[in-house]
């Protein structure tokens, strides 16, 4: 989290440096048009993360761990698909959880498939995407993207099962 | 569509409010909150950064440049910027959305648009340590070398797919 904000912070910098020394009025601009965006998803954004919190202290952990055993076939890699885009929160939550189901016996395959599938498709991301983006663009990227976690889940049974 | 995406956000707050009243009671139900807003507070400077840097990007990058490197003609070249592009930008959802709606907004194509927020997914190197850290350096390695395809490959697909569309598609991103 720090290195990705000093990464931002550092880049952010530099772009308002260099629209600075263009002195034609490009700083202020940019600053305006990117406060008027964040005004513009303020109360969405308030909404996700409070989505984020509830997801976070509701994680139905003993759900998913019955779900996706080590021969779980074709079905396992499905239903992990559909877990991962369900799984609460960025990397510091999701890993984590991920991690405790295959040290209790989830198969490599599920387990990729969950990693990919949280990693393309989860739905608390879709709720930033819709806004920014557009129901369009989330119906082409997510629905083309549905199919991939699967698999990925398969081709690893493949090659390294 | 963009009116009705806070009452949809707002219902499933609600649902999910009444869901830890009823499993823990008031408290869950404040857990929750404060969670949030605990994560919100994380990620403000980092929230701060990306909008000036989604700002700076409609100002500083004419449409010409972006139609140019990526827009919808730009092929492989472009589809292929994007995904080292995604590789490389740090952040969350929160972080990388609006800078690529930004892109959108700019000329980007859609395929460009896919490629760029898949390889963020599935190619990130700012998760990479954590990754290896918390799921094994076994589990990372294969992740990464099967999923290595994807991003470009679904560019290439939602472009060639639906990649007419993008005119549509970028007035849906405004409604």
């Amino acid at each position: 989290m720090i290195i990705a904000t000093v990464t931002l912070v550092v880049l952010a910098l530099a772009m308002a440096a260099y629209a600075w020394r263009r002195h034609d009025g490009s700083l202020r601009r940019g600053i305006d048009s990117g406060w008027l965006t964040l005004k513009r998803n303020l109360a969405l954004l308030l909404l996700a993360f409070a989505i984020v919190g509830y997801v976070d202290v509701l994680s139905p952990t003993h759900l998913i761990q019955t779900w996706i055993g080590p021969h779980s076939g074709w079905p396992g890699l499905v239903i992990a698909d559909a877990v991962g885009m369900l799984l609460p929160g960025g990397p510091y939550v999701v890993f984590p959880l991920i991690a405790v189901l295959y040290k209790a016996g989830a198969g490599i395959g599920p387990t990729i498939t969950l990693v990919t599938s949280w990693a393309m498709l989860a739905l608390i991301s879709v709720a930033f995407e819709l806004p920014f983006m557009g129901w369009r663009f989330t119906a082409v990227r997510w629905g083309l993207g549905l199919v991939f976690p699967i698999l990925v889940g398969a081709a690893v049974r493949v090659f390294f099962g | 569509m963009r009116d009705r995406i806070p009452l949809l956000l707002g219902l499933v707050t609600l649902v999910l409010v009444v869901i830890a009243w009823r499993t823990g009671g008031f408290n869950l139900a404040l857990a929750g909150l404060s969670d949030g807003v605990m994560t919100l507070l994380l990620v403000t400077p980092l929230l701060i950064a990306a909008f000036l840097i989604a700002g700076l990007v409609q100002t500083l990058v004419g449409a010409e440049l972006v139609e140019r490197w990526l827009g919808s003609s730009s092929g492989w070249r472009g589809i292929l910027l994007a995904c080292v592009g995604g590789a490389l930008i740090p952040g969350g959802p929160y972080a990388y959305y609006p800078i690529a709606a930004a892109l959108l907004q700019a000329g980007a194509g859609l395929g460009v648009l896919v490629a760029f927020i898949t390889a963020k997914n599935l190619w990130t190197i700012s998760r990479l340590p954590l990754e290896v850290a918390l799921l094994g350096p076994n589990i990372t390695w294969m992740r990464y070398v099967i999923t290595l395809i994807i991003p470009p490959l679904l560019g290439f697909l939602a472009e060639a797919l639906f990649g007419r569309y993008i005119l549509n598609i970028r007035k849906a991103a405004t409604q």
